[in-house]
């Protein structure tokens, strides 16, 4: 099978994907990588335990991403995605900001995760990298929506 | 780290080198009686042609450690590991120390360099059998250092395969240049009589394999250990867990080493038990490590490192590490003798895989500058692997099993692979008829989790023993 010939004929932009500051999961954000290559997106790879600067930095270089996308695997998003609203006040990573990962929905204790995770400004959170693709043509243009939106869509997803 | 002290060619921080004994004590030590030596014993499991079983195994404390390698003596191991801790790995010697004086149950391997070279030969004493340093440092200069101190005979460890699986940003001419330097070394010390067996980490990211990729990266790595006078090469190969693609990759290794390496160098195939996701009752996790056993006999191997029932869920303790050498040692023995294999099957596959790993290495070896040439090769992606932590490696490759279960090449990346070689594994890949498409992660995904599915099907019907058992 030529999975190639599954691509899309015109690349529907370019992401910028890693994963967060204390997390070495090599796995998962290669499949993702894979999966995105597939669907035809540039994917620029910053790897395992990227500071969210360096994702600031990637997007400084590449300011037509259509979003960054920060894979946390090890339950520290919060802590590792902390200096965001920081580095958005000071203008940078000016594009939507999306997690996946193992944040699973529906105990009290990650639903409030989840809501912290937002109102640290990050658009999207998903659970499953099969919806990434379709999560990524949503989001549009650059520019980020209303938080209790995006709250809404990621607990409706 | 700027000032490091030359120890007969090898660049050692100086606070290490200088807990250090004088070269000629180590190489006195080295070729002392009673040490017990690893190439003697890969050439005695070779000469049988029945594959010794190595366990992992390393723990923080010393006392610890030395109960470990007697208890696991038991299983009839046929050499043993200390396998290292993350900090001593990324050369963090004071950390390592700290934790060792503070909380040495949270170090995940015995901190060689923190514990030094007196309490590494009292582990070369604790043990019947030769030891080997496992761990994973792009740059394990010193390591090696206080390891030969020791008396410890094997080595694991490359520029490339413990690089890319391990660091996300060590450029890999820096860790060809340290285990350059560590080969380097082998060679003096085998000039005075003294054979250091070095292992060659093929399996490198652990999941799905390409056995092509794998042999590609041991060919290069073992052609610059001979060139630096390495005289003994364990190339290891990982258990995809389709055994006739498995049989063909270990056999492929002594025909490799013919043409690339030369006569003047032992080699000794060792077989990786199975390193993806592992099943999860202790039912179907035996039965795999049994098969490990086999294949590596079937394959010609000299040693296979074994796995525990417990593998789904950790760091195995000492119990479940002895019912894994035994079970490997059963598959491996006498009461499978009478397993042969589909030989032309085989044969097939080793026809492709020497092919395609030539593919692979030839413009490589064609270069005047072997280091600078790898490390080009991997930035231009004609050398690959998946699953890579390191951004040195593009990772573009993308491996996929096959419906016998054999791991092939979805998409070969930039690989330099011909026209033939791609058509084959295409063709291989294709789905039977009426199969319905499956997106590519969703596919991947369930390759990496084979042996879950396996162990589901093989044991279904029996509910009770599908709950986690294993867990210690």
């Amino acid at each position: 099978m030529d999975i190639r010939s599954e691509r899309a004929e015109r690349s529907p932009g370019l992401v910028i994907l890693g994963v967060a500051k204390s997390d070495a999961h090599a796995v998962a954000n290669r499949l993702i990588e894979m999966q995105l290559r597939q669907h035809g997106y540039d994917v620029v790879n910053l790897g395992v335990c990227t500071p969210l600067e360096d994702f600031a930095e990637a997007h400084g270089e590449h300011p037509e991403a259509v979003a960054v996308l920060i894979g946390s695997l090890n339950g520290h998003a919060l802590q590792d995605l902390a200096d965001l609203p920081a580095l958005r006040a000071a203008g940078q990573l000016d594009c939507p900001v999306v997690i996946g990962g193992n944040l699973s929905v529906g105990s009290h204790k990650s639903e409030r995760t989840l809501e912290r995770l937002f109102d640290l400004g990050v658009e999207r959170i998903v659970e499953d990298p099969a919806d990434l693709p379709r999560i990524l043509k949503q989001l549009g243009r650059p520019r980020s929506r209303s938080r209790t939106d995006a709250l809404a869509v990621g607990r409706h997803e | 780290m700027s000032e490091l002290i030359d120890l007969a060619g090898i660049e050692v921080h100086p606070a290490v080198a200088a807990t250090l004994p004088a070269w000629s004590d180590i190489v006195d030590h080295l070729l002392g009686p009673a040490l017990p030596r690893a190439v003697d014993s890969l050439r005695t499991a070779a000469r049988r042609g029945i594959p010794l079983i190595q366990p992992r195994s390393g723990v923080g404390g010393h006392g610890e450690m030395l109960e470990l390698l007697e208890a696991l003596d038991e299983g009839g191991p046929g050499m043993q590991s200390v396998t290292i801790d993350s900090h001593t790995r990324l050369r963090q010697f004071r950390t390592a120390e700290l934790m060792l004086s503070e909380r040495p149950d949270e170090l995940n391997g015995y901190p060689l360099v923190a514990h030094g070279w007196r309490r590494g030969r009292e582990l070369t004493r604790a043990s019947a059998v030769p030891l080997e340093i496992r761990h994973g440092s792009p740059d394990a200069r010193d390591l090696f250092a206080v390891a030969l101190a020791a008396g410890i005979t094997s080595f694991e460890g490359g520029g490339i395969g413990y690089n890319l699986p391990y660091s996300k940003d060590v450029p890999l001419r820096a860790s060809l240049e340290a285990w350059r330097q560590v080969d380097a070394v082998c060679g003096r010390l085998a000039e005075v009589g003294v054979v250091i067996d070095r292992e060659l980490f093929g399996t490198l990211t652990a999941v799905l394999m390409p056995p092509a990729l794998s042999l590609a990266v041991v060919v290069l790595e073992a052609v610059a250990a001979v060139r630096e006078g390495v005289r003994c090469l364990s190339p290891a190969y990982p258990q995809g867990g389709q055994a006739h693609q498995d049989i063909a990759a270990l056999r492929c290794i002594p025909l490799l080493a013919r043409r690339y390496l030369g006569a003047e160098v032992e080699v000794f195939p060792v077989l990786h038990e199975f390193m993806g996701v592992f099943p999860r009752t202790p039912d179907y996790a035996d039965a795999l490590i049994l098969q490990g056993g086999l294949v590596g006999r079937l394959g010609g191997a000299a040693k296979v490192i074994n796995k525990t029932y417990q593998e789904a869920y950790g760091i195995p303790d000492a119990d479940a590490n002895l019912r894994g050498i035994r079970i490997a040692s059963l598959g491996a023995g006498e009461l499978f003798g009478f397993v042969t294999i589909d030989e032309s099957r085989v044969e097939e596959e080793m026809h492709w895989l020497v092919r395609e790993t030539s593919e692979l290495v030839d413009e490589v070896l064609a270069g005047s500058d072997l280091p600078a040439d790898i490390a080009a090769a991997f930035r231009a992606g004609r050398l690959d692997i998946p699953f890579s932590a390191s951004v040195h490696a593009h990772s573009r490759v993308v491996p996929m099993r096959d419906r016998s279960g054999a791991i092939r090449l979805a998409d070969p990346g930039r690989l330099p692979l011909s026209g033939s070689v791609l058509r084959r594994q295409a063709r291989l890949l294709e789905a039977g008829p009426g199969a319905a498409p499956i997106p590519l992660i969703d596919q991947v995904g369930a390759d990496i989790r084979h042996f879950l599915d396996r162990e589901r099907v093989a044991l279904a019907g029996n509910t009770r023993r599908i709950t986690t058992e294993g867990e210690p």
